[in-house]
């Protein structure tokens, strides 16, 4: 069970991903809980977390981004822009997968 | 009657054929009479000076001169018509009906003259009226009063009240009471030229008066006016149209007057002698003309009638003049060399006319003389001069005047023939403007067209530099515009100016001039950068490039009719200044199939593989477009239900360049487009190139391009912003066949809806990255259309992403900050998906501490909103205050910053 945290503006356009992700996993198998959350939520979301991914639009808060959560041992990476904007549930995922599995 | 009035009746009458005198042969075969006898009296004749004696083989005899002819014809009964050239000949019928409308009982009927421009008919209208008087139908101080309609043409209620009067108070400006001319004219001939012009409220009074007899001035309630005034209408208009069948129905009377060229030649040199006998009084001297100068009077293509014939002789005259005058010779002689150059040309046709011109001329000498002490034969009574009576006394003193300051006879000579020149081409391009102002007013507000006139006059003397009809045309629309621009205080940027102000000095001193000009007639103040714009009108090179422009698409109105199409097309040939729009008529007893190859073979042959637009008026005449299209391969569109100013239009489009969609489209949203599939769904993806003169730098920018995107799904197209009142509507014409990126050029043309990158920074290095980056922006946004047309749940996918990415490459222009390819996807996405929630109501996130944020970019904020105007109304939704920060934040919070925008 992978546990996956989407970032962006106010959490607009990722939760049209995360059931793009969900279908993804469910074909191929594979148990994962994706969330999609706005920058502001991030704090109270992290517990559990595997690996979270942000929009590019929100590419500027990966430093700080980063302080928070490499502590905690938790990767982080912008989504690429052609998977995200073709809703590539599927590339995402595996994107996903592997930040965590390389950990 | 005695017999030697006996002969001296058959020698005038004979001398109406020929003009160059009878000889004994003629008169005697005419009375039957025997020769021998016939010549004696025609000696003696000669001896108490009624005839004048050409020696030669036969001998010929002529009237001593006209006035002596005038005291005879009135014994012999010719009145004014008939003294008319071509009295007996092309013009009998014409005058047979002029006579019957006059006598007619009880009062004279009212005529229509019809004829083209220049045959004659105000001198024909004047001589019905002398005739009138002359057997005691009007009385000898009965007034004639003429009027011309195209002087008050842009101004109906000012036209109509000329003619019918006006209370005071009709209409604004109508300041007092005025009397009519119609009322003037009581009792006599109200003669009303170029009658097309009159207002359809001018035409339905008229109408009332020609019917009943009386009519009320405008603004008048109550009383009627009668009067007692024969109308005398004319017009140049084709018989066939609309107004004048109208007319003809109202009017019985309708007499048509021959071109010319319709005319014969013994007509044509009766019409030459007394031009030239009318210079020679006017001078005060005899002038002799070489033989081959009459020939070429005679046979050269005059296409402006009689009015032109006059014009070209009264030139002949003062150049000799001038010659006579300068160095000091002797007699007055007009040689070729004294001629027009078109005129010169009638030489050429001399093989043609080799027999008539013998027969008409042989006996003559090689020089002829025309005395001054012949009167000139008929003078138009209210003839606006062209040449003022002292004409030649300026020629006089100028040379006197260049002569003291010691000028060599040759240089006087050219100096003078300059101003000679530019004095008759004044009248002659006068004659062609009224004509083009009359039909462009329909497209340019008249206050406009009048300044364009005077700045291209000032242009042709400042500038030294001849400006084409084209100029004339284009210049009018470009100012009605950029005045507009300035009145409503937008912004004009000329990123040339400075090459404009270094490479066109002149050009640019000059459009200073002319913007003072302008500024005072339209109280604004014309900005340097337009200025700059204007200087182009008057460069070398936009006269010459304009000139030598023939358009690709061929374009065919075919009409029913005898002649309905082909008045078009020269309406609009003139117009544009070229022989480009091709006319079919289409009688109609001719059988659809006939038309149908005529109008096949007219395609394939005008076809230069841009394909054909069809113009037509009804019937199956709509089909044809289609099932040609089919038979020969060509791209036909057509136009049904033309009218001249559609033709215009089409004309106007197909010379910039346009293509036969997008005329089509313009002009007419019908289903009528053959052969021209085009994909809606799969829409191509373009950059348009603009450029302001014509398809110069569009091209090169275009080249540039193109070397970018050589293998990319990415297509260039040119268009030309000359015409900047129409460009927004047909951009928007092109976005629906296309998906536009950009449009690249010098000028920023202002369209909001799509990127625009100016051609400058394309040339610097930075621009080829600017390009890229939208190209490859586009490129993915293209990759992800599909999925956001899946996705997104209230909106077309599609269009909102469109949209937004166009916001989003504006918004960086604005803020002036350059954001990553991969965020730009990921605002895209996340704009897209805002919209699709607004729409559904949907919520969306607080913006922490966005009042704090506000504060701190409250600019950015502004421009980013601004940008959202027009999608907001498009969707009907409202983004918050939080919705825009989270973009700002975007945006600004992901900018490169090591780059040009630091």
């Amino acid at each position: 069970m992978y546990s996956i945290l989407l970032v962006c503006s106010g959490g607009m356009s990722t939760s049209l991903l995360v059931t793009k992700m969900e279908k993804a996993a469910e074909e191929q198998g594979i148990e994962v809980k994706v969330k999609a959350i706005a920058e502001t939520d991030l704090q109270n979301n992290l517990d559990g977390v595997q690996a979270v991914l942000l929009g590019p639009q929100v590419r500027y808060m990966l430093t700080k981004i980063k302080a928070a959560t490499e502590p905690k041992g938790i990767p982080v990476d912008v989504i690429s822009s052609v998977d995200y904007g073709m809703m590539k549930g599927e590339n995402v995922l595996k994107q996903a997968i592997s930040m965590i599995e390389s950990k | 009657m005695r017999k030697i009035d006996e002969v001296y009746r058959a020698a005038l009458k004979l001398q109406e054929v020929n003009p160059l005198g009878v000889s004994a042969m003629e008169v005697a075969k005419m009375i039957k009479l025997d020769r021998s006898n016939v010549s004696r009296y025609l000696n003696t004749l000669y001896k108490d000076n009624k005839l004048m004696k050409i020696d030669g083989r036969p001998v010929l005899y002529k009237p001593i001169s006209f006035q002596s002819l005038n005291e005879d014809i009135k014994e012999y009964n010719l009145n004014s018509l008939d003294k008319l050239a071509g009295a007996k000949q092309s013009l009998s019928v014409p005058i047979e009906k002029a006579k019957a409308a006059i006598i007619y009982p009880p009062k004279g009927l009212h005529s229509l003259i019809l004829g083209s421009t220049g045959v004659g008919k105000s001198l024909f209208a004047e001589q019905m009226y002398e005739y009138a008087k002359e057997i005691n139908i009007l009385s000898p101080d009965s007034p004639f009063i003429r009027f011309n309609c195209a002087d008050y043409a842009d101004n109906p209620n000012l036209l109509t009240s000329q003619i019918f009067g006006v209370k005071k108070g009709a209409y604004t400006g109508a300041d007092r009471d005025k009397e009519g001319l119609l009322k003037q004219a009581n009792k006599g001939i109200l003669f009303l030229d170029e009658v097309h012009r009159l207002s359809p409220q001018g035409q339905e009074m008229l109408f009332t008066y020609i019917d009943k007899g009386f009519y009320r001035p405008l603004g008048e309630t109550e009383n009627l006016t009668y009067v007692d005034v024969r109308i005398i209408a004319a017009t140049t208009e084709n018989p066939s149209s609309y107004l004048l069948q109208t007319f003809s129905r109202r009017i019985p009377m309708v007499i048509s007057l021959p071109d010319l060229s319709e005319r014969t030649l013994s007509e044509r040199y009766s019409l030459v002698e007394t031009f030239v006998k009318e210079e020679s009084h006017r001078i005060g001297k005899s002038i002799y003309i070489n033989k081959n100068s009459i020939i070429s009077f005679l046979l050269y293509n005059c296409s402006n009638n009689i009015g032109q014939l006059k014009s070209d002789i009264q030139l002949a005259c003062a150049k000799a003049f001038l010659n006579y005058k300068a160095n000091d010779q002797k007699y007055l002689v007009i040689n070729q060399r004294d001629l027009p150059n078109h005129v010169r040309k009638g030489m050429l046709h001399i093989k043609e006319y080799r027999k008539e011109i013998d027969e008409l001329l042989n006996s003559a000498e090689d020089i002829l003389k025309y005395s001054k002490d012949d009167e000139p034969f008929l003078q138009l009574v209210h003839e606006e001069e062209i040449i003022g009576e002292d004409f030649y006394s300026i020629i006089e003193e100028k040379i006197d005047s260049l002569k003291v300051l010691g000028m060599e006879d040759n240089d006087i000579n050219e100096i003078l023939n300059l101003d000679i020149e530019s004095h008759f081409e004044k009248y002659i391009g006068e004659i062609s403007k009224r004509f083009r102002k009359d039909e462009i007013q329909n497209i340019v507000d008249n206050q406009i067209l009048d300044i364009t006139e005077e700045i291209l006059m000032l242009g042709k003397t400042n500038l030294n530099r001849d400006f084409d009809e084209k100029i004339y045309f284009g210049l009018a629309l470009h100012l009605e515009r950029s005045i507009e621009r300035i009145k409503k205080g937008d912004k004009i940027y000329n990123p040339k100016l400075n090459f404009i102000r270094i490479n066109y000095e002149d050009e640019f001193l000059f459009a200073m001039k002319i913007a003072k000009l302008i500024d005072n007639r339209f109280s604004i103040e014309i900005p340097v950068d337009e200025i700059g714009y204007l200087s182009m009108f008057f460069t070398k090179e936009s006269s010459q490039v304009q000139k030598e422009k023939i358009p690709q698409i061929g374009i065919i109105v075919a009409m029913h009719g005898r002649s309905t199409a082909s008045s078009m097309a020269e309406v609009v040939n003139d117009l544009i200044g070229i022989e480009y729009i091709v006319p079919i008529d289409m009688p109609l007893s001719m059988k659809p199939e006939s038309i149908y190859n005529i109008v096949k073979e007219k395609v394939k042959d005008i076809d230069k593989g841009y394909g054909v637009i069809l113009m037509v008026d009804m019937g199956s005449l709509t089909n044809f477009g289609a099932m040609i299209s089919e038979e020969t391969g060509i791209n036909i569109g057509t136009i049904d239900m033309v009218s001249t100013l559609s033709v215009l239009e089409v004309a106007r489009k197909a010379m910039m360049n346009y293509e036969i969609n997008e005329i089509i489209h313009s002009i007419y949203s019908g289903p009528s487009i053959h052969n021209m599939k085009v994909d809606k769904k799969g829409k191509k993806n373009i950059i348009l190139t603009a450029c302001y003169t014509g398809d110069g730098s569009a091209k090169i920018i275009g080249n540039i391009i193109n070397k970018r995107i050589q293998n990319k799904n990415i297509e260039v197209k040119y268009i030309n912003i000359v015409d900047e009142r129409n460009l927004k509507d047909r951009i928007s014409e092109i976005k629906e066949d296309y998906n536009i990126w950009a449009i690249v050029s010098m000028i920023d043309c202002n369209i909001e809806s799509i990127p625009f990158i100016s051609a400058l920074e394309l040339f610097n290095k930075d621009g080829e990255n600017i390009l890229d980056k939208i190209i490859q922006y586009g490129e993915i946004c293209d990759k992800i259309s599909d999925s956001m047309e899946e996705n997104l749940i209230n909106i077309n996918g599609k269009k909102v992403l469109d949209h937004t990415r166009n916001i989003i490459i504006r918004a960086e222009k604005e803020l002036k900050l350059e954001i990553p390819c991969e965020v730009k996807i990921g605002l895209t996405l996340h704009i897209c998906s805002l919209i699709d929630n607004l729409v559904s109501r949907g919520n969306s996130k607080k913006f922490p501490e966005l009042v704090d944020f506000m504060n701190n970019n409250m600019e950015d904020i502004n421009i980013v909103r601004k940008l959202f105007k027009d999608i907001e109304e498009e969707y009907k939704v409202k983004l918050r205050d939080d919705d825009i920060a989270f973009i700002v934040k975007s945006l600004k919070g992901n900018q490169i910053l090591c780059n040009t925008v630091q």
